[in-house]
């Protein structure tokens, strides 16, 4: 049963992932799609990345104490100004846990 | 013309591509430690052999869904609620893969099905990076690189919670899911380089809090979608970029 599990488990996301890469699938993506497509990658990671930030023990947090806001702040500016990814990914994350660290 | 062409390859071998996608996804791959020993370890505690357990991560790899999946299996909830979940939470790997269609449909079989199985948030964020900073067509070492890298460590991760069992330490009060943040941003920020693109990230950004606050399921593929049309709608009404 497990096993069984594993396996439909393991279709459908494999499915999921694999549909749309598939050359023979007859679908031609109109320009109107391909332009809301080209907003996936901003759209999506932003919707991954701001409950991280913005929800602490499942609620609303917008104070200085929020490690994680403070942090995204830095990052984002760092972002802005120096459009280097790495550098921007260590230097705050360097910081969250200097602030956790020091709290 | 042949030296433009060169030019146009950013990198000089197969495996420093490799190496570019590895790195640009080993935060992503650092954040996802934690997870990963927890799905190994939540497995074994609903009941799974280690083997099993193993080979869900190894052939499953999907970090929410396994991790939901383990949780179900040990409430003793049937085979349907199972898979109709997974369906729900796998659903924005059908964007991902749309997204993707057009660089990867092109290339031979063995690429689709390699690069289509490691289709995870973290490579898909490392292609959209790199498709930002380059301007090119996918290079599909680098995002093999990034995929199987990221997809050893959530194994090693996986095999390490199987081992540990049920004495591993409180890994949430870690924070280090703000790794993910700090990698998305610095994913995000520089490609909002016009208005709609701001507009649809304020939109998922703002979406996606009350999503989570509410408990909304499937909130973060809503949340994408809105702020994906509020970006199309956006352009289209101000005739952006034409």
């Amino acid at each position: 049963m497990i096993t069984l599990t594993i396996l439909l488990m393991a279709a459908i996301i494999f499915c999921s992932r694999y549909l749309f890469l598939e050359p023979r699938l007859p679908l031609k993506l109109s320009s109107n799609t391909l332009k809301f497509l080209s907003y996936s990658a901003p759209a999506v990671l932003s919707a991954i990345w701001a409950p991280i930030v913005f929800i602490q023990q499942h609620e609303l947090s917008i104070s200085l104490d929020n490690h994680y806001l403070i942090s995204a702040v830095v990052a984002i500016i760092l972002a802005i100004t120096t459009r280097k990814t790495l550098l921007t990914t260590v230097v705050s994350m360097a910081l969250f846990f200097l602030l956790r660290f020091y709290q | 013309m042949s030296s433009q062409k060169s030019s146009e390859k950013p990198y000089s071998s197969h495996w420093k591509a490799w190496l570019a996608g590895a790195l640009a996804v080993m935060p992503l791959s650092i954040a996802v430690i934690p997870w990963g020993i927890l799905a190994g370890s939540l497995a074994l505690d609903a009941g799974l052999s280690p083997f099993e357990s193993q080979a869900m991560s190894a052939i499953v790899f999907a970090g929410a869904a396994q991790l939901v999946a383990v949780g179900m299996i040990k409430a003793g909830i049937g085979l349907t609620s199972i898979l109709i979940t997974t369906l729900l939470i796998t659903s924005r790997h059908l964007l991902y893969s749309m997204a993707m269609r057009a660089q990867i449909s092109p290339l031979p079989l063995k690429w689709r099905l390699s690069l289509g199985f490691l289709l995870t948030d973290e490579l898909f964020a490392i292609i959209a990076k790199n498709k930002d900073q380059a301007n090119q067509p996918l290079n599909p070492w680098y995002a093999l690189g990034g995929g199987l890298s990221f997809y050893l460590t959530w194994n090693i991760a996986s095999a390490a919670g199987i081992l540990i069992g049920h004495n591993i330490p409180n890994l949430e009060s870690w924070g280090l899911d703000f790794a993910i943040a700090a990698t998305f941003i610095a994913i995000v920020t520089p490609q909002i380089n016009r208005p709609s693109i701001l507009i649809c990230v304020l939109v998922s950004l703002v979406c996606s809090v009350v999503c989570e606050l509410f408990q909304v399921p499937s909130g973060l593929l809503i949340a994408s979608l809105l702020g994906m049309a509020c970006g199309t709608l956006y352009a289209k009404a101000t005739g952006e970029g034409k």
